[in-house]
């Protein structure tokens, strides 16, 4: 149970934002962390799932962060599937 | 004693060099304080400035211009002009007090440098009068916003910006830093007088006394007209040095100094004179859109003197310069917008029907990329979610522009991230990273504002120990300009 801070740009929104994770997060949690910083603010709110994307590719919903490999200030999108 | 007249003094007053014979060149001038890039001696001596002065013709025109100005500026004191200005154009020429008069009086000091390092004694000449110019620069633009604190606490940003450590005035200090208060005089020609003087600040300031004009603030518009004509004399200190540059095989060095220091300022310009332009000038004294300004003063005017000079466009101008226009200011307004208690004036959303047709109208497709987003906050803003129009993180920022990274300008790309000697670094664009890539030691002892928070420098890490880090207080943190009454008005985009 690490943080681990990361960069995150809601697909739909204009602006990558700091967002803070934990390493045991599954992929739809990161992608939950991040709309909170895009959905219902800037971008309209769908009943859809989410799901995170590194470069350009989906990552499996199962895998934590640390199982992904995904590291501190990696670069990461999230948005609905 | 008989007075020679000007035509039999001024050369040799104006244009005194010497072959030095008790020290070494590179004693009197260090490569440090003056880059000679293998240029040498009396290669510098034909440095030659289209418009000349004496120092006698200077004294005189500068204090007519300050007592123009500032009789204009005791004279409106008298009246409610400011009182009566729109909201939005009060938080544009905040934003311009808040950002420029500090970084003038830190122009003096690179003047200063060119007027004891520069090469030739006719440019050292033409820096001595540049260094009194923006010396007044830096007087006139903190006296005027001074005269205001009274009537609105965020003028006093005019002295505290530069001395705080908000992400503008990181970004700032970041870009002026680099041009001039820390770069050799010869550096200072190209980048400073050549490339920001001659292309950006015309926009800035001529720009901005048009619009002041239409809007009836006769007192900036005054300001920022008679500043301009200072700035029309003191950067004529580039052509002469680029072209001497150019005729002694250096074009390549002279043209990489253009080309780093152009995207930089374009940076900072997309940011303040973009959100000027498209979102805070009142919609019925806009003269033009932003990107038409771009369009005429940089890419036409400038360039064409540019490449009178044989000098070539910047290698980024066809694939990541001109695609910004479009897009760039409307992701820096939106961002500074939602943002705004980060910020020392009060931002304008400036997307009222009226005006967000406008913006249609200068860039087709607005309501499909950036009105999208306006949409919601509008529907936040009718139904009372206050709290959902309010950031609860930080933007990422690029570690060289030190600005918020947004994604259209990622070209359907994310940032990048890359590393150096263990650093992990993020760079808003390939061009911002290119010009950090080219001097890592000068660029690498800076933290930004998110490695600082990262670092744990900002405490407690939320939005109340982000303001107090950035020294915002609860007088000055901006809010919407026209207290939201434009979400009030009927249309969405989707009507």
């Amino acid at each position: 149970m690490a943080m681990v801070p990361l960069q995150g740009c809601w697909r739909g929104d204009f602006v990558v934002q700091l967002v803070p994770v934990d390493d045991s997060n599954t992929m739809p949690e990161v992608a939950a962390a991040v709309a909170v910083h895009a959905v219902n603010l800037r971008v309209p709110a769908e009943d859809r799932p989410m799901g995170v994307w590194v470069n350009g590719e989906r990552v499996p919903d199962e895998k934590t962060v640390a199982e992904a490999g995904i590291e501190p200030m990696d670069y990461i999108e999230a948005g609905y599937v | 004693m008989p007075k020679l007249q000007r035509h039999d003094y001024y050369d040799t007053a104006r244009d005194m060099n010497w072959a030095f014979s008790y020290v070494d060149e590179k004693d009197a001038f260090p490569e440090e304080l003056s880059k000679s890039f293998g240029i040498e001696n009396e290669k510098w001596w034909g440095w030659d400035e289209p418009y000349k002065l004496t120092y006698r013709e200077y004294v005189h025109n500068q204090a007519g211009k300050d007592a123009g100005i500032y009789s204009i500026r005791s004279t409106i004191a008298r009246s409610d002009m400011y009182e009566k200005l729109d909201e939005g154009w009060k938080s544009a020429i905040k934003a311009h007090y808040g950002a420029i008069p500090i970084p003038e009086y830190l122009a003096s000091i690179g003047e200063a440098r060119m007027a004891r390092f520069g090469r030739a004694a006719s440019w050292r000449n033409m820096a001595s009068f540049g260094t009194l110019d923006e010396t007044r620069h830096g007087q006139a633009q903190i006296y005027f916003p001074y005269c205001l604190i009274d009537k609105d606490p965020q003028m006093d940003w005019a002295h505290k910006m530069a001395h705080s450590n908000e992400w503008g005035a990181i970004a700032a200090r970041s870009l002026f830093d680099d041009m001039f208060t820390a770069n050799d005089a010869v550096s200072t020609a190209i980048q400073l007088t050549f490339t920001f003087e001659t292309g950006f600040t015309n926009l800035q300031f001529l720009g901005m006394s048009a619009d002041a004009l239409h809007v009836g603030d006769i007192e900036f518009g005054a300001l920022i007209s008679s500043i301009q004509t200072d700035e029309a004399r003191h950067s004529q200190q580039g052509e002469p040095t680029l072209k001497i540059m150019v005729e002694n095989g250096k074009g390549e060095e002279a043209q990489k100094m253009v080309d780093q220091m152009f995207w930089r300022s374009w940076r900072i310009f997309g940011l303040l004179t973009g959100l000027s332009m498209d979102y805070y000038t009142p919609l019925e004294h806009r003269t033009m859109s932003f990107k038409e300004f771009m369009t005429d003063w940089i890419c036409r005017q400038f360039m064409d003197q540019f490449q009178d000079l044989g000098m070539k466009l910047p290698w980024y101008w066809e694939e990541h310069f001109l695609p910004e226009l479009d897009d760039y200011q409307h992701g820096m307004h939106l961002g500074v917008w939602f943002w705004r208690p980060t910020v020392w004036w009060n931002p304008d959303a400036g997307v009222s029907p009226a005006e967000r047709d406008w913006l249609e109208e200068k860039y087709p497709g607005w309501n499909d990329r950036w009105g999208k987003h306006w949409d919601v906050i509008t529907e936040n803003v009718r139904a009372g979610n206050m709290e959902q129009t309010y950031p609860q993180t930080l933007p990422v920022v690029c570690n060289c522009c030190q600005l918020p990274i947004i994604a259209p300008g990622l070209n359907g790309k994310g940032p990048r991230v890359t590393s150096h000697n263990g650093r992990k670094l993020t760079f808003c664009s390939e061009v911002c990273e290119w010009v950090w890539k080219s001097q890592p030691e000068r660029y690498d002892t800076q933290l930004s504002i998110v490695d600082r928070f990262l670092a744990g420098h900002i405490q407690p890490p939320d939005l109340n120990g982000a303001l107090q880090y950035m020294g915002i207080t609860p007088d000055v943190a901006g809010d919407d300009a026209d207290k939201y009454a434009w979400a009030q008005e009927q249309r969405l985009a989707a009507e």
